[in-house]
Protein backbone atom coordinates (compact mmCIF):
# COMPACT_ATOMS: atom_id res chain seq x y z
CA UNK A 1 0.00 0.00 0.00
CA UNK A 2 1.27 3.69 -0.59
CA UNK A 3 1.42 5.67 1.97
CA UNK A 4 2.45 8.66 -0.28
CA UNK A 5 -0.54 8.91 -1.75
CA UNK A 6 -2.66 9.01 0.78
CA UNK A 7 -0.54 11.51 2.67
CA UNK A 8 -0.70 13.51 -0.67
CA UNK A 9 -4.25 13.66 -0.74
CA UNK A 10 -5.07 14.40 2.97
CA UNK A 11 -2.23 17.20 3.43
CA UNK A 12 -3.46 18.76 0.09
CA UNK A 13 -5.17 22.13 1.07
CA UNK A 14 -6.41 24.84 -1.27
CA UNK A 15 -3.53 27.71 -1.03
CA UNK A 16 -5.00 31.25 -1.56
CA UNK A 17 -2.09 33.57 -0.83
CA UNK A 18 1.43 32.75 -3.07
CA UNK A 19 4.36 34.11 -3.91
CA UNK A 20 5.63 35.77 -7.19
CA UNK A 21 8.15 32.92 -7.65
CA UNK A 22 7.91 31.43 -11.17
CA UNK A 23 7.18 27.67 -11.92
CA UNK A 24 9.27 25.52 -14.02
CA UNK A 25 7.82 24.81 -17.27
CA UNK A 26 8.73 20.78 -16.62
CA UNK A 27 6.45 21.16 -13.40
CA UNK A 28 3.81 22.80 -15.28
CA UNK A 29 4.25 20.12 -17.48
CA UNK A 30 4.33 17.53 -14.75
CA UNK A 31 0.99 18.67 -13.92
CA UNK A 32 -0.76 18.48 -17.34
CA UNK A 33 0.87 15.08 -18.05
CA UNK A 34 -0.60 13.75 -14.42
CA UNK A 35 -4.24 15.51 -16.18
CA UNK A 36 -3.78 12.96 -19.10
CA UNK A 37 -4.44 9.95 -16.57
CA UNK A 38 -7.50 11.20 -14.98
CA UNK A 39 -10.52 9.34 -15.69
CA UNK A 40 -13.05 10.30 -18.67
CA UNK A 41 -16.42 9.48 -19.05
CA UNK A 42 -16.78 6.56 -22.18
CA UNK A 43 -13.22 8.06 -22.70
CA UNK A 44 -13.80 10.68 -25.02
CA UNK A 45 -11.51 13.25 -23.14
CA UNK A 46 -13.78 16.46 -24.40
CA UNK A 47 -11.20 18.52 -21.90
CA UNK A 48 -8.67 20.68 -22.80
CA UNK A 49 -6.45 22.82 -20.96
CA UNK A 50 -5.18 26.15 -21.73
CA UNK A 51 -1.78 27.64 -19.48
CA UNK A 52 -2.02 31.31 -18.87
CA UNK A 53 1.69 32.31 -17.25
CA UNK A 54 1.87 36.15 -19.28
CA UNK A 55 1.69 38.39 -16.47
CA UNK A 56 -0.71 40.68 -18.22
CA UNK A 57 -3.17 38.09 -19.18
CA UNK A 58 -2.93 36.58 -15.47
CA UNK A 59 -3.63 40.46 -14.30
CA UNK A 60 -6.78 40.87 -16.81
CA UNK A 61 -8.25 37.02 -15.86
CA UNK A 62 -7.85 38.51 -11.99
CA UNK A 63 -10.24 41.53 -12.82
CA UNK A 64 -13.40 38.94 -13.95
CA UNK A 65 -12.67 36.78 -11.57
CA UNK A 66 -13.57 37.97 -7.95
CA UNK A 67 -12.98 34.42 -6.68
CA UNK A 68 -9.61 34.21 -7.37
CA UNK A 69 -7.42 35.14 -4.88
CA UNK A 70 -4.16 33.99 -5.06
CA UNK A 71 -1.84 36.22 -7.60
CA UNK A 72 -0.59 32.93 -8.88
CA UNK A 73 2.28 32.83 -11.39
CA UNK A 74 0.76 29.96 -13.64
CA UNK A 75 -3.28 29.43 -14.07
CA UNK A 76 -4.39 25.91 -15.93
CA UNK A 77 -7.48 26.69 -17.36
CA UNK A 78 -9.63 23.44 -17.73
CA UNK A 79 -12.43 23.83 -20.34
CA UNK A 80 -14.60 21.23 -21.86
CA UNK A 81 -14.54 21.05 -25.60
CA UNK A 82 -18.46 20.62 -26.59
CA UNK A 83 -17.55 20.00 -30.53
CA UNK A 84 -16.33 16.53 -28.91
CA UNK A 85 -19.45 15.99 -27.13
CA UNK A 86 -21.61 16.80 -30.26
CA UNK A 87 -20.02 14.91 -32.65
CA UNK A 88 -20.85 12.00 -30.01
CA UNK A 89 -24.12 12.92 -30.30
CA UNK A 90 -24.88 13.80 -26.84
CA UNK A 91 -27.15 16.42 -25.23
CA UNK A 92 -25.47 19.74 -23.82
CA UNK A 93 -27.34 18.58 -20.54
CA UNK A 94 -24.99 15.67 -20.14
CA UNK A 95 -22.99 15.97 -17.13
CA UNK A 96 -20.34 13.52 -17.56
CA UNK A 97 -17.89 16.23 -18.87
CA UNK A 98 -18.46 18.39 -15.84
CA UNK A 99 -17.65 15.09 -13.91
CA UNK A 100 -14.39 14.88 -15.82
CA UNK A 101 -13.87 18.53 -14.98
CA UNK A 102 -13.58 17.22 -11.41
CA UNK A 103 -11.19 14.51 -11.94
CA UNK A 104 -8.83 16.08 -14.19
CA UNK A 105 -8.64 19.30 -11.44
CA UNK A 106 -8.14 16.59 -8.57
CA UNK A 107 -5.48 14.93 -10.41
CA UNK A 108 -4.03 18.40 -11.28
CA UNK A 109 -3.73 19.66 -7.33
CA UNK A 110 -2.61 16.17 -6.27
CA UNK A 111 0.18 16.14 -8.62
CA UNK A 112 1.13 19.78 -8.27
CA UNK A 113 1.43 19.05 -3.99
CA UNK A 114 3.39 15.90 -4.89
CA UNK A 115 6.28 17.83 -6.19
CA UNK A 116 5.96 20.56 -3.91
CA UNK A 117 3.61 23.37 -5.46
CA UNK A 118 0.83 24.80 -3.91
CA UNK A 119 -2.66 25.04 -5.99
CA UNK A 120 -6.10 26.43 -5.68
CA UNK A 121 -9.50 25.58 -7.82
CA UNK A 122 -11.11 28.70 -8.71
CA UNK A 123 -14.79 28.67 -10.49
CA UNK A 124 -16.00 32.21 -9.54
CA UNK A 125 -15.63 33.91 -12.37
CA UNK A 126 -17.33 35.32 -15.69
CA UNK A 127 -17.59 32.63 -18.14
CA UNK A 128 -18.76 35.39 -20.83
CA UNK A 129 -15.29 37.73 -19.88
CA UNK A 130 -12.96 34.51 -19.86
CA UNK A 131 -13.92 33.82 -23.23
CA UNK A 132 -13.26 37.20 -24.37
CA UNK A 133 -10.05 37.65 -22.61
CA UNK A 134 -8.62 34.25 -23.82
CA UNK A 135 -10.48 34.72 -27.18
CA UNK A 136 -11.40 30.98 -26.83
CA UNK A 137 -12.61 28.33 -29.70
CA UNK A 138 -16.35 29.02 -29.60
CA UNK A 139 -16.45 25.24 -28.74
CA UNK A 140 -14.87 25.59 -25.66
CA UNK A 141 -16.28 26.34 -22.76
CA UNK A 142 -14.30 27.64 -19.01
CA UNK A 143 -14.57 25.52 -16.52
CA UNK A 144 -12.43 26.24 -13.59
CA UNK A 145 -8.71 27.54 -13.23
CA UNK A 146 -6.62 25.79 -11.17
CA UNK A 147 -4.11 28.08 -9.98
CA UNK A 148 -0.13 26.78 -9.52
CA UNK A 149 2.22 28.47 -7.54
CA UNK A 150 4.58 28.89 -4.05
CA UNK A 151 3.03 28.99 -0.65
CA UNK A 152 3.61 32.33 0.70
CA UNK A 153 4.02 32.07 4.50
CA UNK A 154 1.57 34.30 5.82
CA UNK A 155 0.99 34.85 10.20
CA UNK A 156 -2.70 34.91 9.44
CA UNK A 157 -5.00 32.71 10.16
CA UNK A 158 -6.87 29.67 8.83
CA UNK A 159 -10.28 29.67 8.23
CA UNK A 160 -12.06 29.75 11.16
CA UNK A 161 -15.36 28.54 12.84
CA UNK A 162 -16.08 25.51 10.42
CA UNK A 163 -17.29 22.55 11.59
CA UNK A 164 -14.31 19.51 11.85
CA UNK A 165 -15.62 16.69 9.74
CA UNK A 166 -14.87 13.11 9.33
CA UNK A 167 -15.58 10.37 6.65
CA UNK A 168 -18.51 9.06 8.75
CA UNK A 169 -20.37 12.30 8.50
CA UNK A 170 -20.54 12.12 4.71
CA UNK A 171 -21.11 8.46 4.19
CA UNK A 172 -24.96 6.12 4.46
CA UNK A 173 -24.04 2.52 4.49
CA UNK A 174 -26.28 0.21 2.40
CA UNK A 175 -30.12 1.07 1.64
CA UNK A 176 -31.79 3.77 3.44
CA UNK A 177 -34.64 2.85 5.36
CA UNK A 178 -37.97 4.20 5.02
CA UNK A 179 -38.20 7.13 7.36
CA UNK B 1 -13.57 72.97 -3.80
CA UNK B 2 -10.07 70.92 -5.56
CA UNK B 3 -9.55 67.54 -5.36
CA UNK B 4 -7.01 64.90 -6.27
CA UNK B 5 -8.16 62.07 -8.32
CA UNK B 6 -6.99 58.91 -7.21
CA UNK B 7 -8.23 56.37 -10.10
CA UNK B 8 -6.86 56.50 -13.29
CA UNK B 9 -9.46 55.93 -16.15
CA UNK B 10 -8.27 52.16 -16.73
CA UNK B 11 -7.91 51.56 -12.95
CA UNK B 12 -11.85 52.33 -12.89
CA UNK B 13 -12.55 49.83 -15.32
CA UNK B 14 -11.09 47.30 -13.94
CA UNK B 15 -13.09 47.82 -11.03
CA UNK B 16 -16.31 47.97 -13.29
CA UNK B 17 -15.11 44.69 -14.58
CA UNK B 18 -14.66 43.10 -10.96
CA UNK B 19 -18.32 44.71 -10.06
CA UNK B 20 -19.73 43.53 -13.08
CA UNK B 21 -17.96 39.94 -12.83
CA UNK B 22 -18.84 39.64 -9.42
CA UNK B 23 -22.84 40.68 -10.00
CA UNK B 24 -22.99 37.92 -12.70
CA UNK B 25 -21.48 35.34 -10.67
CA UNK B 26 -23.60 35.85 -7.79
CA UNK B 27 -26.23 34.76 -9.30
CA UNK B 28 -24.76 30.86 -8.59
CA UNK B 29 -23.50 31.39 -5.69
CA UNK B 30 -24.53 31.34 -2.25
CA UNK B 31 -26.48 34.35 -0.63
CA UNK B 32 -23.27 34.77 2.07
CA UNK B 33 -21.01 35.14 -0.62
CA UNK B 34 -22.33 38.34 -1.74
CA UNK B 35 -20.50 40.19 1.27
CA UNK B 36 -17.63 38.64 0.26
CA UNK B 37 -17.59 39.66 -3.18
CA UNK B 38 -18.29 43.76 -2.01
CA UNK B 39 -15.51 43.29 0.18
CA UNK B 40 -13.06 41.86 -2.23
CA UNK B 41 -14.05 44.75 -4.64
CA UNK B 42 -13.31 47.14 -1.77
CA UNK B 43 -10.14 45.83 -1.16
CA UNK B 44 -9.07 46.16 -4.54
CA UNK B 45 -10.49 49.99 -4.97
CA UNK B 46 -8.48 50.96 -1.80
CA UNK B 47 -5.21 49.31 -3.02
CA UNK B 48 -5.90 51.28 -6.35
CA UNK B 49 -6.76 54.49 -4.44
CA UNK B 50 -3.90 54.76 -1.55
CA UNK B 51 -0.98 55.65 -3.54
CA UNK B 52 -2.87 59.15 -4.92
CA UNK B 53 -4.57 59.34 -1.84
CA UNK B 54 -4.73 62.26 1.19
CA UNK B 55 -3.68 61.88 4.65
CA UNK B 56 -8.24 62.39 4.71
CA UNK B 57 -8.01 58.42 3.66
CA UNK B 58 -5.01 56.94 4.35
CA UNK B 59 -5.15 55.38 7.08
CA UNK B 60 -8.51 54.39 6.69
CA UNK B 61 -7.76 52.72 3.11
CA UNK B 62 -4.60 50.92 4.74
CA UNK B 63 -6.67 49.68 8.02
CA UNK B 64 -8.96 48.42 5.08
CA UNK B 65 -6.89 46.29 2.78
CA UNK B 66 -5.37 45.05 6.05
CA UNK B 67 -8.39 44.08 7.47
CA UNK B 68 -10.40 42.52 4.90
CA UNK B 69 -8.17 39.46 3.94
CA UNK B 70 -8.69 38.45 7.85
CA UNK B 71 -12.58 39.04 7.55
CA UNK B 72 -12.48 36.31 4.59
CA UNK B 73 -11.00 33.88 6.86
CA UNK B 74 -13.99 34.42 9.34
CA UNK B 75 -16.72 34.25 7.33
CA UNK B 76 -18.31 31.19 8.52
CA UNK B 77 -18.14 32.83 11.55
CA UNK B 78 -20.88 34.96 11.40
CA UNK B 79 -20.80 37.41 14.40
CA UNK B 80 -16.84 37.43 14.16
CA UNK B 81 -17.68 38.32 10.11
CA UNK B 82 -20.65 41.10 11.51
CA UNK B 83 -17.91 42.92 14.16
CA UNK B 84 -15.41 43.27 11.12
CA UNK B 85 -17.70 44.92 8.72
CA UNK B 86 -19.26 46.72 11.62
CA UNK B 87 -15.99 48.06 12.82
CA UNK B 88 -15.69 48.54 9.24
CA UNK B 89 -18.94 51.03 8.81
CA UNK B 90 -17.37 52.84 11.45
CA UNK B 91 -14.45 53.80 10.15
CA UNK B 92 -15.78 53.94 6.92
CA UNK B 93 -18.71 56.83 8.64
CA UNK B 94 -15.21 58.41 10.35
CA UNK B 95 -13.49 59.24 6.55
CA UNK B 96 -16.93 60.32 4.92
CA UNK B 97 -17.01 62.93 8.39
CA UNK B 98 -13.23 63.77 7.12
CA UNK B 99 -13.64 64.13 3.73
CA UNK B 100 -17.07 66.28 4.03
CA UNK B 101 -15.82 69.06 6.55
CA UNK B 102 -18.48 67.85 8.84
CA UNK B 103 -16.33 66.67 11.22
CA UNK B 104 -14.03 69.76 12.42
CA UNK B 105 -17.62 71.61 12.06
CA UNK B 106 -19.06 70.12 14.92
CA UNK B 107 -18.46 71.64 18.37
C1 LIG C 1 -16.06 23.03 -7.68
C2 LIG C 1 -15.18 23.87 -6.79
C3 LIG C 1 -15.12 25.24 -6.98
C4 LIG C 1 -14.28 26.03 -6.16
N1 LIG C 1 -14.19 27.37 -6.42
C5 LIG C 1 -13.37 28.13 -5.66
C6 LIG C 1 -13.21 29.53 -5.95
O1 LIG C 1 -13.76 30.07 -6.90
N2 LIG C 1 -12.37 30.24 -5.15
C7 LIG C 1 -11.70 29.67 -4.09
O2 LIG C 1 -10.95 30.38 -3.40
N3 LIG C 1 -11.83 28.34 -3.80
C8 LIG C 1 -12.64 27.57 -4.56
N4 LIG C 1 -12.78 26.21 -4.28
C9 LIG C 1 -12.02 25.63 -3.17
C10 LIG C 1 -12.89 25.26 -1.96
O3 LIG C 1 -13.33 26.43 -1.32
C11 LIG C 1 -12.05 24.36 -1.03
O4 LIG C 1 -11.76 23.15 -1.68
C12 LIG C 1 -12.79 24.04 0.28
O5 LIG C 1 -12.94 25.22 1.03
C13 LIG C 1 -12.05 23.00 1.11
O6 LIG C 1 -10.72 23.38 1.31
P1 LIG C 1 -9.51 22.32 1.08
O7 LIG C 1 -9.62 21.84 -0.33
O8 LIG C 1 -8.25 23.09 1.36
O9 LIG C 1 -9.73 21.23 2.06
C14 LIG C 1 -13.55 25.42 -5.11
C15 LIG C 1 -13.62 24.04 -4.94
C16 LIG C 1 -14.40 23.26 -5.78
C17 LIG C 1 -14.41 21.76 -5.59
Amino acid sequence: MSEHVLNNIRTRRVVREMTDEAVEREAVETILEAARWAPTGGNLRPIRYVVVEDPETRRLIRLVAPGMFQKAPVLILICINWAIIEQHKLPHTDRTSLIDVGGAAQTMMLAAHAIGLASGPVTSFSKEAIKVILNLPGSYSPEMFICIGHKAEVARAGMRGWKKITWRDLTHWERFDNE
Amino acid sequence: MSENWVLTETEAVELLALLISSARIQMDEPAHYGPLRLLTATERLSAMMLERSSDKSKAFLQDSIERIPEMHMAMSDVETYKDGLDHLCREVAGCLLRHSGAESASP
